[in-house]
């Protein structure tokens, strides 16, 4: 684990260090150790420099790394909670619940006013956390005992059902078709220090929380029945759990848009190395998909300059065949 | 004693009863099988008294009223151990027997376990021959060795009643007498009893030493396993069961 929290540390030096203009860690530690505790930077360190560190890489690196952690930790906690490999929460419609929030605010124009860099991430969480209590609302109306499945089911019919009414506001709007378009990609461009310091308190405190239920995580893997046999009030459990990973899904997707994969693949990653129980899965996977995210933003923004590739094509085009590799040969091993 | 006490039970799915107004008790070192045809809420009934389903009338486990015990409380006094399913999660052998002690410990944070949480865990191991396997993924295990994982993990739970739904499916002979024998090893130890359904009707009665024919959602006889009713067993079955056992022997002469 200790090894694991290196290397995301070291992703994070790399990211910041590597873009248009190199900056060695060195003049890294000295731009910090000058903003924070007002020590005096060298003279080689050009004028631009810190201003470039601190106010343009360091906010972008640490939001890719937190919302990278927040969605690998929610995809764990789906997989558990629904007893499904396969599972994420954007099966659950926090995506397109998010997406339809975000197309309304873009086409109707509200973030043209006053408290704009909020209106989008805000919307777009309402109509996310809304989708999931719809959702869970649904299933637990259907079936009381809110069984995975229904879950699941519901889940998929309230995303075709959100995104058929996002592409009909698109495809009504075409102005602002590409606009929609490019949100839904993701990306972690032009982002200040303000989404950092509203998503890294609320994933901070969403990964406490996990980590309080991870024994019931762990019993719920095991299926409905044998989790309540063994005295897991399934619903509860349930019902508090997706609630968190809706508030921690939907805080992440409204601000930097919709990146896939990392939920998906990076607790498959991470049960690989550290064993299935989640007192380690979990600090783990969000070590694992923050240190992920953050080299595949660098990837996103160094491989075509100027121009951005956008950051859910990376996290899917490494993505895919690094899980394809991880899966297969631990199903080979015995290990799913 | 009496441990297990089910009184005017009715449930069923969908508002139509599958288990009818059936009363029955288990006393203290008893193992009850319940035999009956497919369809009959065998299942049912074992998935009420294990709390996993709404019912009528009153279960009582130990002397309190099932529907007052919290879930927590309830795993406590009743454990419950299904057929033999899927694992998807690469969990050690040792993972899996601790979180029978779920029920038992401190919920929250810090998770640890206690010196009481780690004795009946090895204490479980041992008693069902796995404590060299404590290392192993439960992914990489036969399915006998996993049955017997979950047999382990039923054990840690420290249960008064072990309720079985037909635990030996699947498995084969040389299992199937490891896993009945470490159950009757265990029920022997005051305080505890067992109740079964199994489809194989021989095992079940060398297994149980009282047996329960059910009909139709209904208690249709109780009595020892030895001087079971064969007049009963033969109509629920609808053939001559005795008959057709010692068919089947004749094969080993």
């Amino acid at each position: 684990m200790a090894l694991l929290g290196l290397a995301a540390l070291g992703s994070i030096v790399l990211a910041v260090a590597v873009g248009s203009v190199y900056i060695p860690p060195g003049d890294i530690l000295s731009v910090l150790a000058s903003r924070l505790f007002g020590a005096a930077l060298p003279e080689h360190i050009r004028a631009v420099v810190p201003a470039m560190v601190t106010d343009m890489r360091l906010p972008r690196v640490l939001l890719a790394f937190v919302t990278g952690a927040a969605l690998a930790a929610s995809g764990t906690v789906m997989q558990s909670v629904l007893q499904n490999p396969l599972a994420s929460p954007f099966g659950l419609g926090v995506s397109s619940g998010a997406g339809l929030g975000a197309a309304v605010v873009i086409v109707t124009g509200l973030a043209a006013g006053a408290g704009r860099m909020f209106t989008l991430p805000a919307v777009s969480l309402l109509f996310a956390l809304g989708t999931v209590f719809f959702v869970l609302w649904a299933a637990g109306h259907i079936d009381r005992s809110l069984g995975s499945v229904t879950i699941v089911l519901i889940g998929m019919v309230a995303s075709l059902f959100f995104n058929a009414i996002m592409n009909m506001l698109a495809t009504l709007s075409p102005l602002y078709a590409q606009r929609i378009d490019l949100w839904l990609l993701g990306s972690f461009s032009m982002r200040e220090w303000s989404s950092v310091w509203v998503l890294l308190p609320v994933t901070a405190l969403g990964l406490v929380y996990f980590q309080r239920y991870a024994r019931e995580m762990d019993v719920m893997t095991f299926g409905q029945e044998q989790a309540q046999a063994l005295g897991v009030d399934l619903r509860r459990c349930r019902t508090r759990l997706i609630c968190a990973v809706a508030v921690l899904t939907g805080t992440a997707v409204s601000f930097v848009g919709v990146i896939g994969f990392v939920d998906l693949i990076a607790p498959h990653v991470v049960r690989r190395f550290f064993g299935a129980s989640h007192r380690k899965t979990l600090p783990a996977s969000a070590l694992f998909g923050g240190a992920f995210m953050v080299l595949c933003d660098l990837a996103a923004r160094t491989l075509t300059p100027p121009r951005e590739i956008p950051i859910g094509s990376i996290t899917a085009l490494l993505g895919a065949p690094f899980f394809l590799y991880v899966y297969f040969s631990d199903r080979r091993r015995g290990r799913s | 004693m009496t441990l297990l006490q089910a009184e005017h039970l009715t449930c069923g799915y969908g508002g139509e009863p599958v288990v009818k107004d059936m009363s029955f008790s288990v006393e203290e070192g008893e193992r009850l099988c319940i035999l009956g045809p497919n369809g009959c809420g065998k299942t049912t009934l074992l998935r009420a008294l294990a709390g996993l389903l709404p019912y009528g009338g009153t279960v009582t486990v130990c002397g309190t009223d099932e529907k007052r015990l919290t879930r927590r409380e309830l795993s406590c006094r009743v454990g419950l151990m299904s057929q033999l399913s899927s694992v998807y999660f690469a969990y050690t052998v040792w993972e899996t027997v601790r979180m029978g002690r779920y029920a038992r410990q401190k919920r929250g944070l810090p998770d640890r376990d206690d010196d009481a949480d780690r004795a009946a865990v090895r204490e479980s191991l041992e008693r069902t021959g796995l404590w060299p396997l404590r290392d192993r993924l439960i992914t990489e295990l036969s399915g006998g060795q996993l049955q017997r994982v979950f047999l382990a993990r039923t054990f840690a739970q420290d249960p008064a009643v072990i309720l079985l739904d037909e635990p030996t499916n699947h498995l084969d002979l040389k299992y199937q007498a490891e896993l009945t024998e470490s159950l009757r090893d265990w029920s022997v130890q005051g305080g505890r009893c067992v109740v079964g359904v199994f489809h194989d009707i021989s095992l079940a009665l060398s297994f149980a030493d009282r047996a329960l024919l059910m009909e139709d959602g209904r208690a249709l006889v109780r009595g020892p396993a030895d001087g079971l009713d064969r007049t009963a067993l033969d109509r629920i079955y609808g053939m001559d069961v005795a008959g057709y056992m010692r068919d089947i022997l004749k094969r080993w002469e």
